[in-house]
């Protein structure tokens, strides 16, 4: 476990991005493959005559649902579009970032090509504008008050503080910490993000999936087109 | 020896003209950031200073911190300021060995107790391992102690010196520390690098031979002037960190092009020190600028940090091993979960068909 | 188009006056939480869990919900509806569950009947919202089993519990048994229409039901028509003829067993390879997707919805309509029990091309339909009759964008519905059923 770093004057982002990450990253596989468990659940037997196989529909399912039929959702149109577009710009921004590229190369054993830093610092700013907004919405729209519950709003923060502290790391604008500091503080949202993932709807990165193969297979079964 | 001639007198006596000491006063001043306004303030401490006895202690180290101090091609004032100043100790330097030299220190220490300036190089075993250092039958950190009383200030000289540099490195068998961690009651300054840069020391000189007092010192006990600016934000190269331009290897064409080392595991963005601006020997080049990535060698412990060729973003998230122990552990858990479970909907259902 | 026909029965009424002979059972609170816990914990399986686990509180799903577009209260927004269930599982099944019991609150008798509303008046579990949750969650699964525990609780509505009863104890719906059936079969047998009656064997089994026969005879009447027309080996069973479930509607799921169980024990008796399932609606699923694993076997039988028989015979040419030269548009509407939660989709149309019918379809069509807002048990309850009402809109606003005169449907009950509408907005347009439209126009 302590391979590589060895830490005798700790500093702040020695502790973050060494033991802190370390256990944090223990902490999410435990809790992700545990909780993974709901799918061990008894299964129905569903006995009656199927009208197609089941299991193209929810393949099928695992990418058409991201575009649903226009006359479901004619006046959700902006929290559509805009919850795919902050989430893509999330991930533009954590993947094409050449620090954070060599972060995920150092744990996979490769990297990929980045973009320049104009454009992460664009994303960056959109990912953030956009998470406002849409909490902005969470607290005045009638329908997400009547379900929200603290899981939303800190998930929220789990989400929206990497991009705060990363950003104030990269521009230096860090209202007095030190910036070695401040990127300890970005390591640590990122810590707290692995920690809190599992136990919240953050899961829902990793259940999107099995979810929406089975009611891709659900309705394939029954011969229609989820 | 300290002798009565001041700063002055000897530069003169070495045919330093007034144009060239002038020069040197402005580009000192400019070092230490002072205004304009100050040169001539500069000049005028500098000509009357008195030479201020000056004893250099060596100690766990590997004489580096010397080298680069006496680096020069040809002289240079900065040398010449080292003539100014009286350097009544220097184990490389001086002439002197043996018996007489140690007395020849203890002789300097008491003439000029209270005032003398202490500068040390290379790191010190704490007492209970003081033994693997010593000069002269002295461990060093006696030596320390000792001379340090009379010290009107101590300077560290090099990453060792101020933070305990290599031989603190893991496992750190000699169990050594830096000046700071044993003296305590005096004022420190911490010049580190490995090696520090020869203007740099100077520049300090020069500051507390001008002002008689200590520089505004950073978090680590560090000249601000110097040690105030990370490499990455002077970084001639810095263009291509901003356009994603990276050199991926050694000898890519990315690094003939001297793109960004971000990726070869440039330390710059934590790493302070005046590299990128002064530079090495009189302003030639720097690592980054000969293609070789920053080590971060004047930050504390900088041999502990990981790989130098790591790059500074990568975490230590552990390893395959260790994620795949917590992947067991989830499954178990979460299989004896499910189990418990199923039993429980295996019970309720039986109880809905009775 | 459409024959003449009584008006629609007031099923409310009818439904209240059999509500106020049930003695419901008299339960504590807390065995009413006990037994819809227990409803819960045995109903969500696998798949339900991965939806449950999966919720990210986004409320896209009321946006495809018709009670929520026309009336914009929040809390029929979909997975609102099932909030017990999620809470139950969250604290008695879900991997996290220890945790979970620190931070969910226990389902309560008070909530449990505050959301009898929202199970059973607000909700017609016609799966519009399954199609569009990003996060791929069958709320309309789900909502079944919201059913079970709160029937198990006693907190389904009275007037469904009724009649639920009656058919579970009598085989009769409305009172309505084999004595009622004969009657109208006589009626339709009067008009010399041949109506073969407990054949003892037969190849196709035709179901009927009081909800349809309650108002007249015209629809068994078009559906012996074409039976006859094609030349099938059919019958009705008068053991076995009734196919709406009131244990289904309920949430009453022995009951429901028990109910579906009369129809396939009549099939098996006479050898039926074929169940038609005329009067539509939830009968159509209960019997084709989910009576067999109730049964615990594949059942021995193929169960049709009309419109898949008439499509079928159609296309075998056993079927022969006569085509209209000059055909007028009209509009289909997709009953959901058929169409997206039966697979039914292409099956009428073809019908009505194979009448020469062209259709202009609706913005909300075949697998994005509007429901009607009339089905599972709503219309049983007068009390939801303004909600319905304000849902309604939104079809008519559809059906009014056609510019066709005429709305065919494939389900008694999406008719009986329209027609309500048609009554309530003075509508100039016809409604018309497909059975009746085939029968018509038989070569």
């Amino acid at each position: 476990m302590n391979e590589g770093l060895y830490i005798q004057g700790i500093s702040l982002l020695d502790f973050a991005r060494g033991p802190a990450l370390r256990w944090a990253v223990v902490v999410f596989v435990i809790g992700v493959v545990w909780r993974l468990g709901a799918m061990l659940l008894y299964t129905r037997r569903d006995l009656s005559r199927p009208n197609a196989a089941s299991a193209p529909g929810g393949v099928k399912a695992l990418l058409t649902r991201s575009a649903p039929p226009h006359e479901l959702e004619k006046d959700i149109m902006f929290q559509h579009y805009s919850g795919y577009a902050w989430h893509i710009s999330m991930f533009l921004v954590l993947l094409l970032f050449a620090p954070h590229m060599l972060f995920f190369k150092g744990i996979l054993g490769f990297g990929w090509p980045t973009l320049p830093n104009l454009f992460i610092t664009i994303f960056t700013v959109l990912t953030m504008v956009l998470l406002l907004i849409l909490m902005v919405r969470r607290v005045t729209n009638p329908v997400l008050r009547q379900i929200s519950t603290t899981d939303d709003y800190v998930s929220w923060f789990a989400a929206f503080l990497p991009f705060l502290t990363g950003v104030m790391s990269y521009t230096h604008i860090t209202f007095g910490l030190r910036y070695e500091d401040m990127l300890a503080l970005h390591f640590l949202s990122i810590c707290f993000l692995l920690v809190w993932f599992p136990f919240s709807k953050l899961m829902h990165a990793i259940y999107i999936w099995p979810s929406r193969y089975k009611v891709g297979a659900a309705f394939a079964r029954r011969g229609v087109r989820a | 020896m300290a002798a009565s001639k001041t700063v002055g007198d000897v530069l003169r006596a070495r045919g330093v003209s007034r144009r060239g000491f002038m020069k040197f006063c402005a580009a000192t001043a400019s070092l230490m950031a002072l205004p304009p306004g100050m040169v001539n303030a500069v000049a005028a401490a500098l000509e009357k200073a008195r030479r201020p006895s000056v004893l250099w202690l060596p100690f766990q180290e590997c004489t580096g911190c010397t080298e680069s101090l006496t680096r020069s091609h040809s002289p240079t004032v900065e040398g010449l300021i080292f003539d100014a100043i009286s350097l009544d100790y220097h184990h490389t330097l001086q002439a002197a060995a043996g018996h007489q030299a140690e007395a020849a220190l203890h002789a300097a220490m008491e003439e000029n107790y209270g005032n003398y300036l202490l500068l040390v190089d290379g790191s010190i075993p704490s007492k209970d391992k003081a033994f693997y250092s010593c000069t002269a039958g002295v461990s060093h950190y006696d030596m320390l102690v000792e001379a340090a009383k009379g010290a009107a200030a101590l300077v560290a000289i090099g990453t060792c010196a101020a933070y305990g540099g290599l031989p603190r490195a893991n496992p750190n068998p000699t169990g050594a520390v830096g000046v700071q961690d044993i003296i305590k009651d005096k004022p420190i300054i911490n010049v580190s690098g490995c090696p520090p840069i020869p203007v740099v020391i100077t520049g300090v000189l020069a500051h507390y031979l001008t002002f008689g007092t200590i520089p505004e010192l950073d978090k680590y006990g560090r000249p601000m002037a110097f040690f105030g600016q990370n490499i990455h934000d002077r970084c001639y190269r810095r263009p291509f960190y901003d356009r994603g331009e990276f050199a991926e290897t050694f000898d890519d064409e990315g690094a003939k092009k001297g793109y960004c080392l971000y990726k070869l595991g440039c330390k710059g963005p934590t790493t302070y020190n005046a590299c990128a601006t002064a530079k090495w020997n009189s302003g030639v080049s720097f690592p980054v600028q000969s293609g070789h990535g920053c080590i971060g060698c004047s930050e504390p412990d900088f041999w502990d940090k990981g790989s130098f060729y790591r790059p500074l973003s990568a975490g230590y998230w552990g390893d395959a091993k260790t994620v795949g122990i917590a992947g067991a552990a989830g499954a178990a858990i979460g299989l004896a979960a499910a189990a418990a479970a199923r039993s429980r909907q295996k019970k309720a259902q039986k109880e809905e068909q009775a | 188009m459409s024959a003449t026909m009584e008006s629609v029965p007031d099923f409310g009424a009818l439904g209240e006056r059999a509500a106020s002979s049930l003695q419901p059972e008299s339960l504590t609170d807390a065995q009413r939480v006990a037994r819809a816990r227990q409803a819960f914990i045995a109903g969500i399986d696998a798949d339900m869990a991965t939806y449950l686990e999966s919720c990210i509180h986004c409320g896209m799903c009321a946006e495809a919900c018709h009670f929520y577009i026309a009336t914009k209260e929040s809390k029929y927004t979909p997975i609102y509806k099932i909030e017990p269930l999620k809470k139950v599982y969250r604290r008695e099944l879900s991997p996290l569950r220890w945790l979970y019991r620190l931070t969910t609150r226990d389902v309560t008798a008070a909530e449990l009947e505050e959301w009898q509303e929202l199970a059973y008046d607000s909700c017609t579990q016609c799966g519009r919202c399954s199609l569009l949750c990003p996060m791929g969650i069958h709320i309309q699964s789900m909502i079944q089993v919201v059913r079970n525990g709160l029937a198990a609780a006693g907190f389904a509505p009275a007037e469904l519990q009724a009649v639920s009863v009656e058919q579970r104890d009598h085989g009769t719906v409305f009172g309505a048994g084999p004595d009622q059936l004969l009657t109208v079969i006589e009626q339709v047998r009067a008009k010399g229409v041949e109506v073969p009656l407990d054949k003892p064997k037969a190849e196709v089994l035709v179901l009927s039901s009081a909800l349809d026969f309650l108002r007249d005879a015209s629809v068994l009447e078009a559906t012996a028509r074409i039976m006859n027309h094609v030349g099938a080996d059919w019958t009705v069973r008068s053991n076995g003829f009734e196919s709406a479930n009131f244990g289904a509607l309920t949430g009453d799921k022995r009951a429901q067993a028990k109910i579906s169980r009369r129809i396939i024990d009549a099939a098996v008796a006479c050898g039926a390879k074929t169940i038609i399932v005329d009067e539509c609606g939830h009968a159509y699923p209960v019997l084709r997707w989910e009576a067999a694993t109730l049964y615990g076997k594949e059942l021995p039988f193929e169960v049709l919805a009309v419109s898949e028989f008439l499509a079928q015979e159609a296309k075998a040419g056993r079927l022969k309509l006569r085509k209209k030269a000059n055909g007028i548009p009209v509009t289909f509407h997709d009953p959901c029990k058929l169409g997206r939660m039966g697979g039914s989709l292409q099956d009428a149309r073809a019908v009505l091309a194979a009448l020469g019918l062209p259709v202009k379809e609706m913005e909300s069509h075949g697998r994005t339909n509007l429901c009607c807002g009339g089905g599972g048990g709503v219309m049983m309850l007068s009390r939801a009759k303004g909600l319905r009402q304000k849902a309604f809109e939104l079809k008519r606003e559809e059906v009014e964008r056609t510019g066709a005169a005429t709305v065919v449907t494939a389900c008694n009950t999406c008719m009986q519905n329209l027609e309500l509408g048609k009554e309530w907005l003075n509508w100039d347009k016809d409604i018309v059923n497909l059975v009746q439209l085939v029968s018509e126009n038989l070569a």
